[in-house]
C-alpha cells in the first residue's frame, strides 16, 4: 500500500501560480467567492471606465452636442429635396463642397442645425418641421435636414419628397439630455465623481473612526464611555438627515459633500472596531504581552490593530456602498454637487422633470449605473465578509 | 411589571437624555453655521436694513449664539419647540401637520417590507444553500443598492406616466379633502367614516410611495429574517419535529417561523431610523407632505427653528421605537429578564 502514489493530488503543493489559486478559491469558499468576484468585476469594470474617461467618452460631459432630448440611438440626420431636383448625388462627400453653396433648411435646436453649424455651413432655420418642408416645397431652399426616425412618416405625408442621403452626423448611444449633453459622456465621467466621492469619504471616516474605536476600546473608563455615547447618539439619528444638515452647512461642493458623508459613517467604523479591540483584548495573548512587559502602543498596534483588519476591510467596501447612494441622495434633494460636475445623481434629478414628458433615458441609465456600483461594493463587502471572518459565519 | 422592569424602563429613558442631548446641540450649531440669513429668506432681497433687524429681534436671531442656545435648550425641556421663523405658527403645530403623512407612509411601507421580507427571508432559508437561497440573497443585496428615489421615479414613469393607474404625487387628488380628519391618516379616517371614495383615493395614492420604500428596506430585511430563521431552523425542537413527521412546510412557516417571530420584530422596529430616512428621499420623490418634505424645504428656508424642531423629534422618534421595542421584546419573550 505504502508504495503506491495516491491517486488524489493535493491542492495546496500543487503549482499553480496565483491565478491558478485565485480560481481554486471557489472550491475552498463556494458561493461566497462567486459573489465575491461577481462584485470585484463589476467595480473592476467600472474602475476601467474611470480611469480611461478621457478616452473612451465621445464628448466633453459638459458641452452642447446635439439636440436636446435625443432619444438614446438617434441622431443621425437624412437629406430630403423635391422629387428629381436633387442638387447633390447620393454618394457625394457632404464634407466637400457639396453642401456649400447650397439653400439649406434645418430645424431649431435639433440635430441637423447642431451638424450644420459645426461644419460651419449656413443653413436657413425653422421652427417647426412643417414650416421648414413648407419652405422646401416653395422653393425657398433646396435641400432640408430632417431626423433619420422622422423620415418615414414625412415621405408617406409628402409624395413629392425625395430621400437622398441618411447617416449623416452621429449618432447618441444613450441620448442626449435637457441641455443637449451627450448622456453616454456624462455617465462614464460620473463614474470618476461618484468614486471619488464615495471612496474618499470612506477613507475619510475610516481615518477618524478607527483610531478613535481603538483607543476608546484599549483606554477605556471615561474616555470610553464619553466616545460611546457622542458617537451612539450619532449613530441612532437617520443619517441621511445629518448628512443633508452639514451639507447645508458646508455648500457644495465635491470636498464638502465628501466631507458630510464621512461624518455620518464615522460611528460605523467606531462601534465595529471598538467592538473588536474589546473581545481582542480578553486573548491570553494580550495578556501575556502584558505580562512580558510590552508598551500599551506596541500591544495595541502589533497585536489588537492586525486582528481588526479583516472587519475593516469588510466596513470599507460595505461603507463605501452606502456613501454612494447617501451621495446621490444628498444630489436629489438639492444640496449635493455643483452642476458642472458630471455626476449620476445630479442627472437623475434633472430627468425627474422631464419623466411626465416620456425622456425615460434620462433617468433610467445613470439610476441602473448607481445601483450596479452601490451593488458591486455590497456584494464585495459580503463576499469578503465570510472569506475573511469564516468562524463569524453562522449558517 | 416586574421591579426589574421598571427599573430597566426608568433607566433607558434617562440614558436617552444625554443621548438627545448632544444630538440637538450638534443640530443647533451646524444650523447657525449655514450659510445664509433667514431674515433675508423671509423678507426676500430688497427689505430695509430696519426690516431685517426687527425681524432679528422678533425671532431672537440679534441676540448672542450662547443665550439663543440656551433658550432653545430650555424650550425643548418645557416641550416648547419654538416658533417657525417663516410661518407664524408654533413649531409642534407644523410637525403635527405634517406628521401624520410620515407615519401612514411609513406603516404602509413597513407593511411592503415585512411581507416581502419575511417571505423571502423565510424561503431562502429553508433552501439554505440552494440555488433560491444564493439568488435571494444576490437579489437583496442589489435591492437594497437601488437609490430609493430611482426606485420611486422608475415606478412613476412605468405605473404613472405610461400606463396611467396610479397617481404620483401628493396624498388625495386635487380637490378632494377629508371631511373631517380624526388620525390624519387618510386611510384609517376614511375607515372610520365610512367613506369608500376617499378610501379608495387614499390608497391609490399611497400605493407607489409606500411600494417603493417598502421594497428598498425589504433587501435588508431578507437577510435579517434569513439569519434568524437559520438559528431557529437548527434547535432541536425543529429536529424533534421533523422526527415525529410533521409536514416541512407546517414545520418550518408555522414551528420555526413563530419562534424567529420576536427577533424579527425586534429588528423592524430597529429599522425605524433607516426607514425615516429613507422617507425624506421618497416624500421629496412623491411630493407627499411628511416631515421629511418639511425638513427639506425648511433647509431653503434657513428656518431654524422649525428644523431643529423637526430634526429633534426625529431623534424622539427613533429613540422612543427602540425603547418600546426593547421593553416589548422582554415582554414577549419569557426568557429576558431585567
Amino acid at each position: 500500500m505504502s508504495s503506491t502514489t495516491p491517486d488524489w493530488t493535493p491542492l495546496v503543493d500543487q503549482n499553480i501560480g496565483i491565478v491558478g489559486r485565485f480560481f481554486r478559491g471557489r472550491i475552498w469558499y463556494g458561493a461566497e467567492w462567486y459573489i465575491t468576484v461577481f462584485g470585484a468585476s463589476i467595480l473592476v469594470a467600472v474602475l476601467l471606465i474611470t480611469l480611461l474617461a478621457p478616452i473612451i467618452a465621445p464628448h466633453d460631459p459638459n458641452a452642447f452636442v446635439g439636440a436636446p432630448f435625443t432619444a438614446p440611438g438617434d441622431g443621425l440626420q437624412a437629406l430630403l429635396v423635391r422629387k428629381g431636383e436633387s442638387p447633390i448625388q447620393p454618394g457625394d462627400d457632404l464634407a466637400g463642397d457639396h453642401l456649400a453653396d447650397r439653400a439649406i433648411g434645418a430645424q431649431r435646436n435639433k440635430n441637423g442645425d447642431a451638424w450644420t453649424k459645426e461644419m460651419g455651413i449656413s443653413r436657413r432655420r425653422y421652427n417647426k418641421q412643417e414650416e421648414m418642408i413648407v419652405a422646401l416645397e416653395r422653393g425657398e431652399v433646396d435641400i432640408i435636414f430632417i431626423a433619420e426616425e422622422l423620415v418615414d412618416d414625412a415621405l408617406a405625408a409628402n409624395p413629392w419628397l425625395e430621400m437622398v442621403q441618411q447617416g449623416i452626423g452621429r449618432r447618441y448611444l444613450l441620448g442626449t439630455n435637457n441641455l443637449g449633453q451627450d448622456s453616454t459622456s456624462r455617465l462614464i465621467w460620473g463614474a470618476r465623481t461618484i468614486l471619488l466621492v464615495a471612496v474618499m469619504s470612506a477613507v475619510f471616516s475610516s481615518f477618524v473612526g478607527i483610531p478613535l474605536g481603538l483607543t476608546s476600546a484599549f483606554v477605556g473608563g471615561k474616555l470610553d464611555k464619553v466616545l460611546s455615547l457622542v458617537l451612539d447618539s450619532i449613530y441612532s439619528f437617520p443619517g441621511l438627515l445629518l448628512a443633508v444638515a452639514l451639507a447645508a452647512m458646508l455648500g457644495p461642493s465635491l470636498i464638502n459633500v465628501t466631507i458630510a458623508i464621512s461624518v455620518v459613517y464615522v460611528p460605523t467604523f467606531f462601534r465595529v472596531v471598538r467592538g473588536q479591540v474589546l473581545s481582542i483584548k480578553e486573548n491570553t495573548y494580550i495578556e501575556a504581552a502584558h505580562s512580558l512587559g510590552a508598551r500599551p502602543h506596541t500591544i495595541l498596534f502589533r497585536y489588537v490593530f492586525p486582528n481588526v483588519i479583516p472587519s475593516v476591510v469588510v466596513l470599507f467596501s460595505l461603507n463605501i456602498a452606502d456613501a454612494i447612494l447617501t451621495s446621490a441622495g444628498l444630489t436629489f434633494i438639492g444640496l449635493g454637487l455643483p452642476p458642472d460636475i458630471p455626476d449620476w445623481g445630479c442627472d437623475l434629478t434633472k430627468g425627474h422633470q422631464y419623466v411626465v414628458a416620456g425622456h425615460w433615458w434620462m433617468i433610467t441609465f445613470p439610476g441602473i449605473m448607481i445601483t450596479l456600483v452601490a451593488a458591486g461594493f455590497s456584494l464585495l463587502g459580503e463576499g469578503l465578509s465570510e472569506i475573511l471572518n469564516p468562524r463569524l459565519v453562522k449558517s | 411589571m416586574s421591579p426589574g422592569l421598571r427599573r430597566y424602563i426608568v433607566v433607558r429613558i434617562l440614558s436617552t437624555i444625554p443621548m438627545l442631548l448632544i444630538l440637538v446641540t450638534l443640530v443647533f450649531f451646524i444650523l447657525r453655521v449655514i450659510p445664509g440669513d433667514p431674515a433675508l429668506a423671509v423678507l426676500r432681497e430688497g427689505a430695509s436694513e430696519e426690516q431685517l433687524q426687527s425681524f432679528r429681534v422678533a425671532t431672537g436671531l440679534d441676540q448672542p449664539l450662547h443665550i439663543q442656545y440656551l433658550k432653545f435648550i430650555s424650550g425643548v425641556i418645557r416641550l416648547d419647540f419654538g416658533e417657525s421663523m417663516t410661518r407664524n405658527v408654533p413649531v409642534i403645530d407644523e410637525i403635527k401637520t405634517f406628521f401624520p403623512a410620515t407615519v401612514e407612509l411609513a406603516l404602509a411601507a413597513m407593511s411592503v417590507t415585512a411581507t416581502v421580507g419575511i417571505f423571502f427571508g423565510v424561503y431562502a432559508a429553508h433552501h439554505r444553500k440552494k440555488f433560491s437561497d444564493y439568488s435571494i440573497r444576490v437579489s437583496s443585496i442589489i435591492l437594497y443598492s437601488v437609490p430609493i428615489f430611482w426606485l420611486g421615479i422608475m415606478l412613476q414613469m412605468v405605473f404613472g406616466a405610461q400606463l396611467g393607474w396610479l397617481p404620483v404625487a401628493g396624498r388625495l387628488d386635487a380637490g378632494n379633502t377629508p371631511e373631517a380628519t380624526i388620525t390624519g391618516l387618510y386611510t384609517i379616517d376614511a375607515i372610520l367614516t365610512l367613506d369608500k371614495d376617499l378610501f379608495v383615493d387614499a390608497v391609490r395614492h399611497l400605493v407607489l410611495p409606500a411600494t417603493t420604500l417598502g421594497l428598498v428596506l425589504a433587501g435588508i430585511f431578507i437577510r435579517l429574517t434569513r439569519a434568524n430563521m437559520l438559528d431557529v431552523l437548527q434547535q432541536d425542537f425543529i429536529v424533534a419535529g421533523r422526527a415525529r413527521g410533521l409536514k416541512e412546510r407546517v414545520l418550518v412557516y408555522q414551528h420555526g417561523l413563530r419562534n424567529a417571530f420576536i427577533p424579527i420584530v425586534t429588528l423592524l422596529g430597529l429599522q425605524v431610523a433607516l426607514l425615516l430616512a429613507g422617507a425624506i428621499l421618497t416624500e421629496t420623490t412623491f411630493s407627499w407632505p411628511g416631515l421629511g418634505r418639511l425638513v427639506v424645504d425648511r433647509i431653503y428656508d434657513r428656518d431654524f427653528t422649525t428644523l431643529q424642531g423637526t430634526i429633534l423629534f426625529f431623534a424622539l422618534i427613533v429613540a422612543s421605537v427602540s425603547l418600546i421595542v426593547d421593553v416589548l421584546y422582554g415582554f414577549l419573550d419569557p426568557r429576558i429578564r431585567y
